[in-house]
């Protein structure tokens, strides 16, 4: 017996109450948790298929060791609805809490991570700075004691961050969201959204008009397009971002490090492969092509932790877009100039671990019309009131 | 010329023996270790990825996964393509005990139990089975395994190159190409995968004439090309930029025009069981067979639409092999040979046996009655995908032909061509005419073409446009039957129903199809499964193939070993030592990491330091800060516009402490800025920040076209040392023959004067509060002046100082380290830097920012703080107030001279007025400090101006 469909195609209907722009797991998350606040007639446009931007091309690390209060806050809330998530949704997302480490090379780095250490402690998060004896410890065979350029002197460990299958999490959200009512019309691309009068009235997309008084921009790499349609400019530079996979092995590594001195981050997935990324290229672009230079860095780097993977191979590279902000904290909630237009962009580097968390409180905030407290201080009018929240000195690999 | 590369081994006379899974094998000559596995009757090689089912030779072309093993602890290596080297030891992947009963093959058997993405359905309920049925997931997933005492010590080394043409392939097409493209005047690399040049004509010659063979001969001598065999080019990136791994080498070359000669993958056929040993596509068997010298013994069945599985049937008999059957899937026999028992209008149905081939099942394409021809060999030949990844990699648009069933660029990428199998020409006299014509058009774009070869370029085009193509396709895939286990992808174990089922659910799209069946997602990143995946996709779907798509192909084209990416990097990681970092040595400093540089960061007791500093003399080595002298008229408009500073009033022989923001007002870095002349400045960076501050000029110097500067990074032509305390100028004087008195050098100025014989850059001014020259003088004498410093330093105990004695000395003064006391969000008000900003000069960059800051007033504030007591509390330790955090500590240490903890800290405005009380928390308790607005030593700057 075939099993259940997990989203249906479904014919554009004339007017929705709420549409979502961007079929990732900011948008679907937003429409599953409106559904289960009440709000069934919602429309999901995805211009491509969903998952295809960087819902399915991050690195599927979650954790929520931030700096800032504000931040650790809510990516802990990302973190407690992870946790519940494959329940909620009835779909193994295959969460895999093994803990993640930030690994420190120099003063200045520990020092960071101190700081990060006393402040989620403050917060009431697992994470602490331990030594090399206790890094090597954890991951016997990480090359802590023997030579390399930058030695490494301390490590934040945060015993609850891990990996998950990221491709998993957009399908049970939008499964979950098409059974709560919600339209998932892949293939949809907005060419315009109507405000006469400054509120929402319709969007304007490659399959026909939808009439609607709720527009969430939900969308990454593209998120200034679809804003300028409403004249409303964002702080953001877009970036790429890339990452590599190895052929699959026989798991031996179980958490997710990574280190900014080194630019380079590293897990290994339930299938045996290891997932490597970096730091976003420094120039501005649109491009989704690798490049070599990003490959010998990431190998590169990988072998000073990891001598030994000299002879396993580089199976797969891609690059994904990053919309920067310039306190790498993301813009959430309504936008002061326009009525029933409301955001959730600049994800950065961070995006896919916010996913359910920003779901949630959009979708409480869009229902209610009121602004939750977790999502107040990212609000884009931060940058006018100058309230920055500031994750980027924590972020340089953020991952 | 030709290059084999290092693992181009030449075997001797005998032979080589290696060991595989514990047996003794032995190699002929020239043999592969597939070669030498099949001679020996060993024909399961390993298990696969999900079901364990046994697997053996395929492809024989090291595109499939079926071969790989671990090869001296080297995981997922592919045993087709490579050489045995003497006592190799060989054992197969994914399996236990071994790869003949493989326990886990239970899941074989299981397969109704674990239907595609079954991963996903099961094993989260309750939620605390997950980890445990995660924990039994990573033991058994993955494939090779990882030797982890390899110690990295094979070599890597890494080749760069130029040239104008690079031809990918050394089949046909490629060697007319790179032959074309040479005598017309352009210099051409050849790059090929395989150890010898000709592609398919070297087992499968076909039609072609021998003499078209003699061309590789001419090219291999040929002046003006170079060839890589073994070779396989996995990038072609952006610009022209192809990556080409030959064994432990990495080529990157640069190259004006690519031509694309890949040819094609030889595309399986799905049936039932059709990943069973025995089973191979048509070029494998001709590979082993006209390469390597293997037999077949038992009898063999060949399933073709195409004439190589005659000539293949012809090759086989020729050598005395028995073929029981030829089935064609056409209703015509597309050939005839003596003796060949052809089944035409038939097709097969599954493959019979359980651990190799026993037996086929043959069926009429029309349907009809079924009937088993025994075997042990079932060869396929339907046709070639054609190898488009590099294409794809270099930005080709590719659409999908009906009429050769096959996808075919339609719009090249700049500089690229393609040429061959991968525009559908599988006719060895069209390879022949295309390739020359490729490599005519890339000698064309190069403007080196001709009239003559011009007109022949023009009549090539035409010729082939209008030539016929051989491959007359059925586009069949799969056989019609509804058994589970006919595999579309053996990487995986994703099955026809898998894929059905897939669509079902929902994971309709080509792309998300993938992601959730794992479907080309394997070591042959799609190579065997991309034609039928598609196939299946339109089928079930019931639309065309073109609107299905294809799923995106990325680098590397072949999996690339990280070693090879990496090269000799990970042993080469720069290390920036000073002029006089040996002296440091010698002197028993411990030396810290700053960015690429060394520093000392004590040589004794940083505290002996600490007060040789402010009681006498000492010398600290400063070379690694940034150092930039701007030239030129408009020098003065520029540091007015990228520093918050003024600059024009800065008189000839003055200094200024100068800080950079950028356009949020945040600051980046602070340094020195010294005018030496009307037009002609010298600056500091901190150490840190020195590549980060040169970008920044070069940047605004490129958006400032019409100003006349120039710029010269001085940062390593120059060493630096900081000369202080009391009897810095005591020292000086006795080195140099300049006046260094308070009247002809007072604080803050520069001079250009001779030390030690050396002309110098001396800079007086006070980062650690005490009076002090900064002596900046050519690297080469670094050392000397140096020496020659502490040499006439020692009637006053000069003692060199370490980073962290100068972080003590000055922290008494509240100097800020940027990127220490700062942060990303740091602006020059709340910085505590107010004076430096001069909002009303003319436009600098974060002018608009700082004034709105401005206006706001500040919300927080770099302070300094006293702190009673013993206890030091860490750096970054929380300010909290009402158990909220409030603030931070950036920097404390006990200070001598305060007679007290003191450190710098960001609080809330509300809490930064002098005397206020802060709340520092450390390990748990709560430490009470007070602001305090005063540096904590020498306010009135006494010291500095003495």
């Amino acid at each position: 017996m075939p099993a259940s469909r997990m989203w249906r195609d479904h014919e554009l209907k004339e007017s929705y109450d709420v549409v979502i722009i961007g079929g990732g797991v900011h948008g679907l998350a937003t429409a599953y948790y409106l559904t289960k606040l009440g709000v069934k007639n919602i429309a999901i446009l995805e211009a491509k298929y969903i998952g295809f931007g960087g819902s399915g091309r991050n690195t599927a690390i979650i954790r929520s060791n931030y700096r800032t209060p504000e931040g650790i806050a809510f990516y802990d809330h990302s973190v407690k609805l992870y946790e519940q998530l494959a329940l909620d949704l009835d779909f193994n997302v295959m969460f895999s809490q093994h803990g993640h480490l930030t690994l420190a090379h120099n003063e200045r780095g520990v020092t960071g991570l101190r700081e990060r250490a006393h402040t989620n402690q403050l917060m009431g998060i697992d994470s602490r700075l331990i030594q090399p004896r206790e890094i090597q410890e954890l991951c016997p065979m990480m090359n802590v004691f023997g030579p390399q350029r930058y030695p490494i002197q301390a490590a934040l460990y945060h015993p609850p961050g891990g990996i998950i299958r990221h491709d998993a999490v957009v399908w049970a959200y939008a499964r979950g969201a098409d059974r709560g009512g919600a339209h998932v019309h892949q293939l949809t691309e907005v060419n315009d959204i109507e405000t006469p009068n400054g509120a929402v009235s319709a969007v304007v997309t490659n399959r026909g008009r939808i009439k609607t008084g709720i527009v969430l921009n939900a969308t990454a790499g593209y998120a200034s397009t679809i804003c300028d349609m409403v004249n409303i400019p964002l702080a953001l530079e877009t970036h790429p971002l890339q990452a590599f996979v190895s052929e699959a092995l026989k798991p031996w590594l179980h958490h997710v490090i990574v280190s900014s001195t080194l630019h380079i981050y590293i897990s290994q997935s339930d299938r045996g492969e290891l997932v490597s990324g970096a730091e976003v290229d420094d120039y501005l672009s649109y491009s989704l092509r690798g490049t070599l230079a990003f490959a010998e860095g990431g190998a590169t780097h990988l072998l000073e932790l990891f001598p030994f993977l000299a002879n396993v191979k580089m199976l797969r590279q891609w690059a994904g877009l990053c919309d920067m902000t310039p306190d790498y904290s993301p813009i959430m909630g309504p936008v002061d100039e326009i009525k029933g237009f409301y955001i959730t962009v600049g994800w950065g580097t961070y995006g896919f671990k916010a996913g359910p968390a920003s779901g949630h409180l959009m979708a409480q905030c869009i229902q209610s019309g009121k602004t939750p407290k977790m999502l107040e201080p990212f609000l884009n009018s931060r940058f006018l009131r100058d309230q920055l929240v500031g994750e980027k000195a924590a972020a340089s690999v953020s991952h | 010329m030709t290059d084999h590369g290092s693992t181009e081994g030449h075997s001797a006379g005998n032979g080589v023996q290696f060991t595989f899974d514990g047996q003794i094998v032995r190699a002929r000559p020239g043999q592969t270790f597939a070669g030498a596995l099949h001679d020996a009757g060993i024909h399961t090689l390993s298990r696969s990825f999900k079901y364990h089912r046994p697997r053996g030779l395929f492809c024989v072309t090291g595109r499939c996964p079926n071969c790989m093993c671990s090869v001296n602890g080297e995981p997922n290596v592919r045993v087709c393509t490579r050489k045995p080297a003497a006592g190799d030891v060989v054992k197969p992947q994914n399996a236990w005990p071994s790869v003949r009963f493989d326990i886990m093959s239970i899941f074989d058997k299981m397969h109704r139990l674990l239907p595609v993405g079954f991963y996903y359905k099961t094993m989260h309920k309750p939620r605390f089975m997950w980890p445990i049925f995660e924990s039994v997931i990573r033991r058994i997933a993955g494939l090779g395994e990882v030797d982890l005492s390899n110690g990295g010590s094979e070599q890597y080394d890494k080749l760069n190159l130029f040239t104008d043409v690079v031809v990918v392939g050394g089949g046909l097409a490629g060697l007319n190409a790179a032959y074309a493209a040479a005598e017309a005047g352009a210099d051409v690399i050849l790059i090929d995968d395989q150890p010898t040049l000709g592609g398919h004509v070297q087992h499968d010659p076909g039609s072609i004439d021998v003499h078209e063979l003699a061309v590789r001969y001419q090219i291999m001598a040929h002046p003006r090309i170079q060839t890589f065999v073994s070779s396989t080019a996995f990038g072609l990136y952006e610009e022209n930029y192809v990556a080409v791994q030959q064994g432990n080498r990495m080529i990157r070359i640069r190259a004006q025009q690519t031509v694309v000669a890949s040819g094609g993958w030889e595309r399986p056929y799905v049936f039932e069981n059709n990943d069973l040993p025995g089973v191979l596509l048509a070029s494998g068997a001709q590979r082993l067979l006209q390469q390597q010298g293997c037999k077949f013994d038992g009898p063999i069945v060949i399933v073709t639409d195409q004439p190589i599985g005659y000539r293949l049937a012809d090759q086989l008999k020729q050598k005395g092999m028995h073929v029981a059957a030829l089935v064609d899937l056409h209703d015509q026999p597309q050939g005839a040979i003596e003796g060949l028992r052809v089944l035409a209008g038939h097709t097969i149905q599954a493959a019979s046996g359980k651990s190799h081939v026993t037996g086929a099942a043959i069926v009429p394409t029309r349907g009809g009655t079924m009937q088993t021809i025994p075997c042990q060999w079932i060869i396929q030949a339907v046709g070639f995908t054609p190898a488009t990844s590099l294409l794809y990699q270099s930005g080709c648009k590719l659409k999908y032909n009906a009429d050769l069933d096959q996808h075919q660029v339609t719009e090249w990428a700049q500089g690229v061509h393609s040429a061959g199998a991968v525009n559908g020409y599988h006719e060895p006299l069209v390879c022949v005419k295309d390739g020359t014509r490729a490599g005519l058009a890339a000698a064309n774009a190069l403007g080196l073409l001709t009239t003559d070869l011009t007109k022949r370029l023009t009549q090539l085009e035409s010729e082939i446009s209008q030539s016929t193509r051989d491959c007359k396709p059925t586009a069949s895939y799969i056989s019609n039957s509804k058994d589970k286990k006919k595999f579309v992808c053996i990487c995986e174990d994703v099955t026809e129903k898998d894929l059905c089922d897939a669509i079902d659910e929902g994971y309709a799209n080509i792309e998300t199809l993938k992601r959730y069946s794992t479907i080309s997602m394997g070591p042959c990143q799609g190579k065997m499964c991309q034609s039928a995946s598609i196939a299946i996709c339109a089928r079930h779907k019931g639309i065309d193939i073109e609107a299905v798509g294809t799923t995106t192909s990325r680098p590397p084209e072949q999996p690339v070993p990280l070693g090879v990416l990496a090269g000799q990097a990970p042993h080469f990681s720069l290390i920036r030592r000073t002029a006089m970092h040996h002296w440091h040595e010698e002197a028993g400093a411990r030396f810290l990491d700053a960015g690429t540089w060394k520093r000392p960061e004590r040589y004794t007791d940083p505290h002996d330091e600490y007060q040789a500093v402010r009681k006498g003399v000492g010398l600290i080595d400063v070379s690694t800060l940034g150092k930039i002298e701007l030239r030129g008229p408009d020098v003065v408009k520029f540091l007015e516009f990228i520093y918050p500073n003024r600059f024009a009033n800065l008189a000839i022989g003055k200094v200024r402490y100068g800080a950079i923001c950028d356009e949020a007002g945040i600051l980046l870095d602070d340094g020195m800025i010294c005018r030496l002349d009307e037009e002609r400045f010298y600056l500091s960076t901190s150490t840190g920040n020195a590549d980060a501050i040169d970008s920044w000029f070069r940047w605004w110097l490129t958006a400032k076209p019409q100003w006349d500067i120039s710029m010269t990074n001085m940062s390593t032509a120059l060493s630096g040392m900081n000369l202080a305390g009391p009897h810095s100028r005591d020292v000086l004087r006795r080195v140099s023959t300049g006046d260094v008195s308070n009247e002809a050098l007072p604080y803050p100025s520069v001079k250009l004067l001779d030390v030690a014989g050396v002309p110098a850059i001396v800079l007086r001014i006070g980062f650690v509060g005490e009076l002090g020259f900064e002596i900046h003088v050519p690297s080469q004498y670094g050392l000397h002046v140096w020496n020659t410093l502490m040499e006439a330093g020692k009637d006053f105990d000069i003692k060199p100082f370490g980073v962290e004695a100068q972080r003590r000395l000055r922290l008494d003064k509240k100097h800020l380290l940027p990127g220490v006391d700062t942060d990303a969000l740091s602006n020059m008000y709340d910085a505590d830097l107010p004076w430096i900003v001069k909002l009303d000069k003319e436009d600098f960059i974060g002018r608009w920012s700082l004034n709105r800051i401005k206006e706001r007033g500040p919300k927080q504030k770099l302070i300094g703080f006293k702190l009673e007591g013993t206890t030091v509390p860490d750096e970054a330790s929380l300010i909290v107030k009402q158990g909220s955090l409030v603030g931070r500590v950036t920097s404390v240490r006990y200070s001598p001279a305060a007679g007290s903890i003191v450190g710098l800290a960001w609080v809330p405005i509300e809490s930064s007025k002098n005397g206020d009380i802060i709340d520092i928390r450390h390990a748990g308790q709560s430490l009470k400090a007070v602001v305090q607005d005063d540096p904590f030593y020498d306010v009135a700057g006494e010291r500095l101006n003495s």
